[in-house]
């Protein structure tokens, strides 16, 4: 099979990045122009550097919604990163490195935690990180209500510094999305992924091991959470027990957009990144034409709902 | 039997009725008509188009060709709603009834009796459910729950719900298939009530000793086609059966195989119990044979599948596999050990729809193509290309998807699954439900081929004529339990029926309490 036959086979099985892809560009256009400020390669850069904490959590949730689950927990498990690593560091700059890797293990076992409850007890994951991720947020806040701790100056490089000229969040988003792709397509764990998602029955039958791919995709998307948590303590300097409110339905939206179909099975990583993208420049363009933050509610709702309603027109009948 | 129909009107005529489904067309002009007092049987394979025909006189679908003369007018549906208030009434297989209310109200949903202020009488509601009982002559408590009831009286509360409307065409789909001999028999004796009364039904079975008992007249469709409309007097079961298959059994089946003679056997069940569907189960399979497992529907040989395969829990038993203990099974112990299960429930549970033919096909053995977790993905595809080869699967290649194959094609890929992961038994759960014939004929080759090759071949199937052509040793099941053992020239179809609906003292004793 020719390349180029191969990209149109990849083109013909997923639409839904196409039509996202060609939204991107429409967006820019308008984009610019509305401002002039809009074209240029520093907002560009600046664009790329604020959707990280979306891609991390973005790119966890899609394993969890390619598996047939959801995690609502996301958000609280960013939060409560960013208040640990921020408290528990609190000034001692030796000890930053040490509790990073803590931090994102322990994130990693929370959403484990989350795995191994959906998979025992067959309670839909809805309820499931629906309740751990209140149990952690009122862990967290009655931990503490303000903003906590104190990361060392040198760490705000993780969110604004810049490397080979790009912002270094933004290449660490790339990396994690071009992993999670590798992990789908080319290893068996990504296929098990698939095959669970698509029909877990079937693929219990076939003797899969269905209980160890659903931890395992809560526990990537802990993992991705905490990394959320990490970048904002980078871009804050401390430990903020509500940042992570919104992150959590907005990490749903690129999976979605990104043609990831809810319930499981088909989809992939690429449409994410797309959506990822889409969000963060629409937003930034509602940003040039002032209008009130709002507005981009009520866009980012249409838009889901238009994704949604164009992937599955043609997929309705089996 | 009632001769009136004879000179009756046709209550429903279909002329040259058309149905597409993309890439496939399900029917294809066909003509149809049945008649006010008689039971008109509409007879064919899986797949042969009763259903659509059906949906399609049930205003469920609409037909791409062809008109639909109800009661002497023309008509076109455009909802079920619209067919059923004319009068037509069709019980599937699954009952549509609300099983945490009574009969009564079952029998008047949304359409109970009203007293004054518009609340529901229901005195009003359970006599009248009463008087249509009654004329069912079905005795039943009309306000008894539903979901209390047994299968064959709940398919009773569904005929009432018909007889509340002034239902003139009745189609039963397949109520034999849930229930046992002697509800049968009972149902057939409502049915004739019903012809007598003046309402035409239509009966869908594939069961030809049915056919015989109840029917007046049989339309046999093959391949979305009418084949023809004969008078059951006037007509044999080799005819019928050659209309049907368009092929006698002779060319059907491979010649069978002798039976082996006693070896060590390959997988051995000792009292195997699952309360309430399994009650000890004791059997022996041998390498290279066919052993048939025949029973009703809800027998329980499903579930003594799954036990043995390790994906549903026993309660106990023991169960020995090429001569080691297999007592705590995992479907991928099952698979590890060389135990293979092609299930029943396609769609459900065997094909992973969103993916390729070949990531299909290598899903038990993916550990084969996997180094350090890595897939090799050219080599699962080439691997996947020589057993579509193999099993003449028509699909444009092991990269296509496997979601618009046909039922039969679907099936051959599940096969190569199997095949290709286990080496010593199968078990094959209604191996060709859905299937076209030519596939049909097609698998049994195959299954043939498995058992030449040594394998131990469990088959279980609820099409007796299968059962019959491909094993030489069948054990049938009722309620549980194991009433009965056929091998050689014993196995036919009247034996397997009678130890498969034979009275249990057990079983009487709870329907009687």
């Amino acid at each position: 099979m020719s390349a180029i036959a191969r990209a149109a086979q990849r083109l013909a099985i997923e639409p839904a990045l196409v039509v996202v892809t060609l939204l991107l560009a429409g967006l820019i256009g308008v984009g610019a122009m509305v401002s002039d400020r809009f074209a240029t390669v520093g907002n560009f850069l600046a664009v790329l550097e604020q959707a990280a904490p979306l891609g991390f959590v973005a790119a966890g949730q899609t394993l969890v919604i390619l598996e047939g689950g959801i995690d609502l927990s996301v958000g609280a498990i960013a939060a409560a990163a960013t208040v640990f690593l921020a408290g528990a560091v609190n000034g001692r700059d030796g000890l930053m490195l040490p509790m990073l890797a803590a931090v994102l293990a322990l994130s990693a076992l929370a959403g484990l935690v989350n795995g191994i409850v959906t998979a025992r007890t067959k309670v839909h994951p809805l309820v499931v990180t629906l309740g751990s991720g209140s149990v952690l947020n009122g862990l967290v806040l009655l931990y503490t209500l303000q903003p906590t701790g104190k990361a060392p100056t040198w760490f705000e490089n993780f969110a604004f510094g810049r490397a080979f000229g790009l912002p270094i969040s933004a290449l660490a988003m790339v990396v994690g999305f071009v992993l999670v792709g590798w992990m789908l397509r080319k290893t068996r764990l990504g296929r098990n992924i698939l095959a669970v998602g698509g029909n877990p029955e079937a693929a219990r039958l076939s003797g899969i091991g269905v209980d160890r791919v659903t931890m395992f995709v809560y526990a990537a998307s802990g993992f991705f959470s905490g990394l959320a948590g990490v970048y904002f303590v980078s871009r804050m300097g401390v430990g903020d027990p509500r940042v992570g409110d919104p992150l959590t339905l907005a990490s749903i939206t690129p999976v979605i957009v990104g043609g990831t179909m809810l319930g499981g099975g088909r989809g992939g990583i690429a449409g994410t990144l797309v959506g990822v993208l889409l969000i963060s420049v629409l937003n930034n363009v509602l940003n040039y034409t002032s209008v009130s933050t709002f507005i981009q509610w009520v866009v980012q709702g249409l838009i889901i709902i238009a994704a949604v309603s164009i992937f599955s027109g043609g997929s309705k009948r089996p | 039997m009632s001769a009136s129909f004879a000179e009756s009107r046709a209550v429903i005529a279909l002329q040259g009725i058309s149905k597409y489904f993309p890439g496939v067309k399900s029917l294809d002009r066909v003509n149809f008509e049945a008649k006010a007092g008689e039971v008109h049987a509409l007879l064919g394979e899986n797949g042969a188009g009763k259903s659509t025909l059906i949906k399609t006189i049930a205003g469920a679908y609409t037909p791409d060709e062809g008109t639909i003369v109800f009661n002497g007018k023309e008509r076109v549906w455009s909802s079920p709603g619209e067919a059923k208030k004319a009068g037509i009434h069709v019980i599937y297989q699954e009952l549509l009834l609300f099983s945490e209310l009574s009969v009564a109200e079952n029998i008047f949903v949304g359409d109970a009796p009203r007293g004054r202020f518009g609340f529901v009488d229901h005195g009003a509601m359970v006599s009248g459910a009463k008087a249509i009982l009654d004329r069912l002559g079905h005795r039943l408590d009309p306000r008894a729950k539903v979901g209390s009831l047994s299968v064959a009286d709940q398919q009773m509360v569904e005929i009432a719900k018909a007889l509340t409307r002034d239902t003139k065409l009745l189609v039963l789909d397949e109520p034999t298939a849930v229930i046992s001999g002697r509800e049968a028999d009972l149902l057939f004796e409502r049915m004739k009530t019903l012809r007598e009364s003046g309402v035409c039904v239509i009966y869908i079975s594939h069961r030809l000793e049915e056919i015989f008992r109840v029917c007046d007249r049989v339309t046999v469709l093959k391949d979305g086609r009418s084949v023809g409309t004969r008078d059951i007097k006037s007509i044999d079961r080799d005819t019928l059966v050659t209309m049907m298959v368009g092929r006698s059994l002779a060319d059907i089946f491979p010649k069978k195989r002798a039976q082996v003679a006693d070896s060590t056997p390959l997988l051995s069940v000792r009292d195997l119990q699952m309360p309430p569907r399994v009650r000890g189960v004791s059997f022996d399979l041998h390498a290279g044979e066919i052993l048939g497992l025949a029973g009703l529907v809800g027998a329980g040989r499903s579930e003594v599948a799954h036990a043995i395969f390790g994906s549903m829990a026993k309660q106990s038993g023991t169960i020995t596999l090429c001569g080691a203990a297999h007592n705590a099974p995992t479907p991928r112990a099952s698979i590890d050990a060389g135990l293979g299960f092609l299930t029943e429930d396609r769609k459900g549970e065997g094909l992973l729809m969103l993916l390729d033919a070949a990531a299909n096909i290598s899903a038990p053995t993916l550990r084969e193509f996997t180094r350090f977790g890595l897939l090799n993905r050219p080599a699962e595809v080439t691997s996947a290309a020589d057993e579509i080869a193999r099993f003449r699967i028509a699909i444009p290649g092991p990269t296509a998807g496997v979601r618009a194959l046909s039922g039969g094609n679907q099936q051959k890929v599940l096969f190569a699954r199997w095949t290709r992961a286990c080496h010593r038994v199968l078990i094959l759960d209604e191996p060709t439900r859905g299937v076209d014939v030519g596939a049909k004929v097609e698998i049994y080759s195959m299954i043939h081929d498995l058992a030449a090759a040594g394998l131990g071949v469990l088959v279980i199937s609820s099409e007796l004529p299968e059962i019959i052509g491909l094993c030489s040793r069948v054990i049938v099941m009722r309620e549980g339990v194991l009433t009965g053992e056929l091998s050689g020239d014993a196995v036919d179809d009247r034996e397997i029926m009678r130890l498969a609906t034979k009275n249990l003292a057990a079983a009487d004793a709870r329907d009687a309490a």
